[in-house]
């Protein structure tokens, strides 16, 4: 089936700011975020601890190369 | 001519619709400019004074415009204005599909440019190419003489070329025989012939290439693009409808800009390309697995893996040629492994523009042993020379940590080397943080004096093309998105005020080592470079005091490299002893292919 998810050409990052006390509380935060938006494990690109909290960049890949890419099955003629 | 009404409808912006205005006049159009800020059904009662065959409307979207932009056409329906008049909205984020939705019969955005509007004004279509800008293919390494200035330094390359072609007079190597077998194979129409070439060819390579070539048993993650998924990209790409290509270069003088395609898999390195082409980027590299070039022999067939680096065989190139804009330059590298002379053969049957090759580079670091990359480089520049390709040499064992006129001396010797071989070699210097100018502090102040400096040497030497890369801004760059795009520019803008021919730019995420590169992240860095080329025009940067005085070290120290090297008996010899390159600077010569260099049967 078809979904937005599937559009995705290859891969999401998400880049916000998290307010935490710690880097490492920060991080643990950034994981969960990933998770509590559906997208599973993401990984950490790059993160900035300033005081207030963590500025980071997380990427979840939908498709890496090499896959089947359903945003272009639906280009399979029938 | 028409009669028409433009609208800033707009409490300050009115700068897009003045110059509309003023070029609809210029074509003999009847225009009327109303100010900024009237009331809207001040504008209506206007627009029914006058017998207006357009109102254009000018308005910067924000919190709200949608209804207002919508309730004007309202408005103009209800005062009966819309049955005589067409009514056009211009603004950067405008689309066609907004302005539809909006009720509007036309809508211009950032891409539009004022003949568009102007040629729809008037009822014509536009020729494809008189609307916006036709991506031309520009020629790197054709307007220069390769002419030698510094006659020390030429006299000295003449003599270590001479020397290196003297020694490899006679000599042979799996990677030259199995070239020749390819070149025959590819134009061999009996089969009982064929069969004996492949079984020679067989014969040359290791045991994983036969095994996949002959008993489709591939390496681990590699599968064929089966015939469905290449039909699919075809008709993706058939069915798009791009928008006119950006325009990266803000003039001609400006360097053409290159990425690398390299994620694995050609169908996504094609589909990024393409993207990338729309955004403006003028060629990509071809950067293939580094365990493709570790093996004697290439694996046929259009493959892909979940693997750093796009596999170069002869399918896998063509499709990628076949796919690409005939406007953009496509290069295939081949400078490091087992396989030079044949992935150079195969970039120039598949139709590529350019190659990789470098003679020094391609040994240092773990790469292949010094004689055979000697033997395999010398044929792959004749090859360069009968595809009437050029080939670039990139000065990348400067972030092992070699010093910089090391370096730039081994891209020297490619340049006289390929001269004599009647091949065209682009000099690659590096813009970057390496680790030997880290350590010595010449980028201490700015990032400006040593990058200029290179560029200054070089020129002194001779006449050739420059691109630096590889990428431009390496070492710099940081997993920070807007750090990463911010420093590359800042490298471009470097470089185009220095007049190179072209330069690689990385992607926001290539100091992300965990992951394959992705479209967003390729966006990023050729915004950020459009912007700079944009901010520099024809204006310059003014390096310091300093800047002459690397140029002057640099130089003499090529000089003082190129002695040494010229007092060895091959090049060969000097890359063992170090001198291009030693293990204290971080270099050492390569073993892949050792003792397979032998000499051609009487």
């Amino acid at each position: 089936m078809s979904t937005a998810m599937n559009r995705v050409m290859d891969a999401i990052d998400i880049e916000t700011y998290i307010i935490c006390a710690t880097a490492a509380e920060g991080k643990t935060l950034a994981l969960e975020l990933g998770r509590e938006m559906n997208l599973g494990d993401v990984d950490i690109m790059f993160e900035e601890f300033d005081g207030y909290g963590m500025r980071v960049r997380l990427r979840k890949y939908i498709y890496k190369p090499g896959a089947r890419y359903e945003w272009l099955a639906a280009h399979v003629k029938a | 001519m028409a009669k028409i009404l433009c609208v800033p409808l707009d409490p300050v912006h009115d700068v897009g619709i003045k110059i509309i205005n003023a070029e609809l006049a210029k074509h003999g159009h009847q225009t009327l400019l109303l100010q900024p800020d009237l009331p809207m059904e001040t504008i209506v009662k206007r627009a029914a004074e006058g017998e207006y065959d357009f109102i254009m409307v000018s308005r910067t979207l924000g919190y709200g415009v949608a209804e207002l932009l919508a309730r004007f056409t309202d408005l103009l329906d209800a005062a009966g204005i819309r049955e005589r008049s067409k009514v056009v909205i211009g603004g950067k984020p405008v689309t066609p599909e907004l302005a539809a939705e909006l009720g509007y019969d036309k809508g211009f955005g950032a891409q539009s440019t004022i003949d568009e509007v102007i040629a729809y004004v008037e009822g014509r279509e536009l020729p494809k190419e008189a609307a916006g800008y036709t991506r031309t293919r520009r020629d790197i390494a054709g307007k220069y003489s390769y002419k030698f200035f510094d006659k020390e330094i030429e006299s000295l390359l003449d003599s270590i070329c001479d020397k290196l072609l003297a020694w490899a007079d006679g000599k042979t190597s799996p990677g030259v025989e199995r070239m020749k077998l390819r070149d025959a194979m590819l134009r061999e129409t009996n089969p009982a012939t064929f069969a004996d070439l492949r079984a020679r060819y067989n014969a040359l390579c290791d045991r994983t290439i036969t095994d996949a070539n002959e008993h489709k048993i591939l390496p681990k993650g590699v599968r064929v693009v089966s015939a469905g998924e290449r039909e699919a990209l075809a008709t993706f790409l058939g069915t798009s409808t791009p928008y006119q290509p950006v325009r990266i270069q803000h003039n001609d003088a400006q360097p053409v800009v290159f990425k690398f395609l390299g994620s694995g898999c050609p169908v996504m390195d094609i589909t990024h390309g393409k993207i990338c082409e729309r955004w403006g980027i003028n060629g990509f590299l071809i950067i293939n697995p580094s365990w493709e070039a570790r093996y004697e022999g290439l694996i046929e067939g259009c493959l892909t893996h979940e693997n750093d680096g796009t596999i170069t065989s002869l399918e896998n190139i063509r499709l990628m040629r076949e796919s690409l804009d005939e406007s953009t330059l496509l290069t295939v590298r081949a400078h490091r492994g087992l396989n030079t002379p044949e992935t150079v053969l195969l970039a120039g049957e598949a139709g590529a523009n350019l190659s990789k090759i470098d003679l020094v580079y391609g040994s240092l670091g773990a790469g292949t042993d010094p004689e055979r990359i000697s033997v395999d480089g010398i044929e792959a520049m004749r090859l360069c020379a009968r595809y009437g390709m050029a080939f670039d040499i990139p000065g990348n064992d400067e972030l092992s940590g070699v010093p910089s006129w090391k370096t730039l001396a081994g891209l020297l010797i490619n340049v006289m080397l390929g001269k004599k071989l009647g091949a065209k070699a682009i000099l690659k210097p590096l813009f970057c943080y390496g680790p030997h100018i880290v350590l010595n502090g010449q980028m201490k102040q700015n990032f400006v004096d040593y990058n200029t400096a290179k560029i200054y040497a070089l020129r002194h030497i001779v006449d050739c093309p420059i691109w630096p890369g590889e990428p431009i801004a390496f070492m710099t760059q940081s997993e920070e998105r807007i750090q990463s795009a911010n420093t590359t520019s800042y490298h471009a803008a470097l470089a185009a005020t220095l007049g190179v021919d072209a330069i690689t730019i990385a992607s926001t995420d290539e100091a992300y080592s965990r992951g394959p590169i992705c479209i967003t992240s390729r966006i990023d860095t050729i915004r950020a470079v459009t912007d700079a080329f944009r901010f520099m025009g024809d204006a310059q940067i003014a390096p310091s005091a300093m800047a002459g005085v690397y140029t002057d070290e640099i130089l003499t120290k090529i000089r003082e490299v190129l002695r040494e090297v010229e007092a060895k008996p091959t090049l060969h010899d000097a890359i063992y002893a170090g001198l291009l390159g030693s293990e204290e600077d971080g270099a050492y010569p390569g073993k892949f292919g050792s003792g397979t260099v032998t000499h051609l049967k009487e």
